[in-house]
């Protein structure tokens, strides 16, 4: 498993040399696939790390910030020279000051400009690029690392088997299939935020209610998407002929075990959205989760596992959902007249812009005739500042990042 | 069984075809997240960790009156081993003793470490991620933090390096020339007597002992030198991976 951090080109939005940089970010070149190219000689059980370089970033911002905003006067726009830090005499503020004390009017300096660009160096519909590793951690049947800017999300999925028999309520013969895996619950996610990953989840608290809510986000949108069929999870034995039956009767098939997936996402680094992160690491664990060939002993009557390596088997995920999150940020208030607000809506919003931001939607998007389409999920929350037209724009980022994830799903 | 004595004393091999004085594979890297103070991860084996430094910074809980007033630093630590880590799928439950038990010593080794008197009245905390273990788990959270601290820029006399040694199986109890088996994996650990030995600088002073398991007095002196060389052998590894990165690093502003 690797896990990439990458200085790329592509992540510099849409101004270019206005954002060269005090600080020239080729430290790490990566080659196409974002790996060094030493290190992927080494086996699947390698787990490199690489450092991200986040910094550089937030300095191309900080080049391309002009002067004006911060100086209390008009001084000579030095769009794209090089940050002053030692302001000349005045009330002036040095940009990080700015940010920390007024942080809502700082977001809307940037957002205000004729090319609105955001603190961290991206556009307002520029995505993050993810990185992910799956299978390294070895006693787990599927793993998964996602890095999404400096959000750090790892899970481990572990199978364990449920006994029919010790089911105690058992579902009715006309269930629909799809309804099994929410009654037996066989998917059981877990989202851990305190883990020290950002001063706000601080470790051995409780989980906080965004935590919580979390956790149950992943699950119903794992129950509602029909992600994992029962199949996959059923562990069936055919009961041999027996003089009882009618002639015409086949051997019966009866499902004896069921396989129950327990989902533990740790978030290891948080910089914003931690629900596509926790998503995307949740479907890229579920895509490697090898499972051992089970089955049914009738005279010990219980199950039993091969332990070889290649008789294990996937679980079959053919239409992965892609999740996207948008903050909006407003200038509204009660203050004001309704018609006066303005307000962005910026793609996946990192940790300042979420402190910053109280409009959140999300948009869960799966394939629709090969092509990205179909809506699964809409939430949205906070605010009134996206209408029908703003959530249609929404709607349509989400299918391009649908797309973008396509490449990486099934490319890494 | 899996660590039937006579099998180790036909070829004097481990289950992982290992020698009496060999480390498993190490890897480790620093700087890992950028938003961290200082960052780590590091792997023995199949046991990896990845640890988090933040600090020296203000005490978050309370501070002023309640706290002693001692002109220094103080290390707090907090280790989150995760659900899918070990053998079996295990929550552990807030306030689980023999977590909390390793990260007093964990805090301890580095309060006598650290340069504490340069930061009064302030914190530094170590967060360590147990993301797989297979044996060594204290040796390797002692590494992952020394490189994390490393990474911070927080002032050490010297690297603490750890690792454990067992007492291999010989068919003639009263004998003391069975081999102390160094670097453990996790079968190991569960069947042999062992522990985990913790120095500091290259003279090998001892910071962390830690011994759960019976064993005869007599091999408790080879144990140990075993160990203090195989911590030496560690710490020449841990000191390798901050040159690497130094190394980068200068190359990078160079060029």
């Amino acid at each position: 498993m690797i896990f990439i951090s990458h200085v790329s080109a592509e992540e510099q939005p849409c101004s270019s040399q206005a954002l060269q940089t005090l600080y020239d970010p080729k430290i790490w070149v990566t080659n196409q696939s974002g790996m060094d190219l030493s290190e992927a000689a080494l086996g699947n059980l390698r787990f490199t790390v690489a450092t991200v370089w986040v910094k550089s970033k937030r300095r191309q911002a900080a080049a391309a910030f002009p002067q004006k905003l911060v100086d209390g006067r008009q001084t000579v726009h030095t769009k794209g020279g090089k940050y002053n830090a030692h302001a000349p005499t005045g009330l002036a503020f040095s940009r990080e000051t700015f940010a920390k004390l007024t942080p809502g009017p700082f977001l809307q300096a940037h957002l205000q400009q004729p090319e609105p660009i955001r603190p961290n160096g991206r556009s307002l519909h520029a995505f993050r690029t993810p990185t992910i590793h799956t299978g390294s951690l070895s006693h787990s049947n599927g793993s998964a690392v996602v890095r999404l800017g400096d959000t750090a999300v790892v899970c481990g999925v572990r199978a364990e088997i449920l006994l029919a028999a010790d089911i105690p309520h058992p579902p009715s013969e006309d269930t629909s299939e799809d309804d099994l895996v929410e009654r037996l619950g066989l998917l059981v996610p877990n989202v851990e935020l305190s883990t020290g990953c950002s001063p706000d989840h601080l470790p051995g608290n409780p989980p906080s209610t965004s935590a919580q809510a979390l956790s149950y986000r992943v699950l119903s949108l794992m129950h509602t998407s029909n992600l994992i069929r029962p199949g996959d999870l059923s562990i069936q034995y055919m009961e041999p002929a027996s003089d009882d039956d009618l002639p015409d009767e086949g051997p019966k098939t009866v499902t004896k075990a069921f396989w129950t997936l327990y989902i533990d996402v740790l978030c290891i680094a948080l910089d914003g959205n931690p629900f596509d992160a926790a998503w995307a690491a949740v479907i890229s664990a579920l895509k490697s989760t090898r499972l051992p060939r089970a089955w049914w002993d009738p005279d010990r009557e219980m199950v039993l596992c091969s332990p070889l390596a290649n008789e294990t088997h996937g679980l079959r995920l053919d239409d992965i959902p892609v999740a996207s999150t948008f903050d909006v940020f407003s200038t509204g208030s009660a203050l004001k007249q309704r018609s006066e607000a303005e307000s962005w809506v910026l793609a996946d919003p990192d940790g300042f812009e979420e402190g910053v931001c109280t409009e959140t939607a999300t948009v869960v998007v799966r394939s629709e005739d090969g092509d990205a389409g179909g809506i699964t999920r809409l939430e949205k929350s906070g605010g009134g500042a996206i209408g029908k037209a703003a959530m249609g724009r929404c709607v349509h980022m989400a299918q391009q990042r649908w797309r973008e994830w396509q490449g990486v799903l099934h490319g890494g | 069984m899996p660590l039937d004595t006579s099998t180790y004393a036909l070829a004097h091999l481990r289950l992982d075809g290992r020698r009496w004085n060999e480390l498993r594979r190490i890897h480790g890297q620093i700087s890992t997240q950028a938003a961290a103070d200082g960052s780590a991860y590091f792997e023995q084996g199949n046991t990896k960790i990845l640890c988090t430094v933040t600090g020296p910074q203000e005490p978050k809980r309370g501070g002023g009156s309640s706290r002693d007033q001692s002109n220094e630093a103080k290390v707090e630590v907090e280790m989150n081993v995760a659900a899918f880590s070990g053998m079996d799928r295990k929550k552990r439950a807030r306030g689980d003793k023999r977590v909390q038990e390793m990260q007093y010593t964990i805090a301890s080794a580095f309060q006598s470490t650290i340069f504490t008197h340069l930061y009064p009245h302030s914190t530094i905390t170590l967060n360590l991620h147990v993301l797989s273990q297979d044996g060594s788990l204290l040796a390797c959270a002692l590494n992952a933090a020394t490189l994390a601290l490393i990474d911070a820029g927080v002032p050490m006399s010297d690297y603490v390096s750890a690792c454990t040694v067992a007492s291999a199986p010989s068919s003639d109890q009263t004998l003391d020339e069975a081999d102390p088996l160094l670097d453990l994996n996790g079968l190991e650990e569960q069947e042999l007597p062992f522990l985990t030995v913790g120095t500091s600088g290259e003279a090998g002073k001892v910071l962390v002992l830690l011994m759960e398991t019976r064993v005869q007095v007599a091999r408790l002196e080879a144990m140990v030198s075993v160990g203090l060389d195989g911590c030496r052998q560690i710490r020449g590894i841990l000191d390798g991976v901050v040159r690497e990165h130094g190394r980068k690093a200068l190359e990078s502003r160079v060029s």
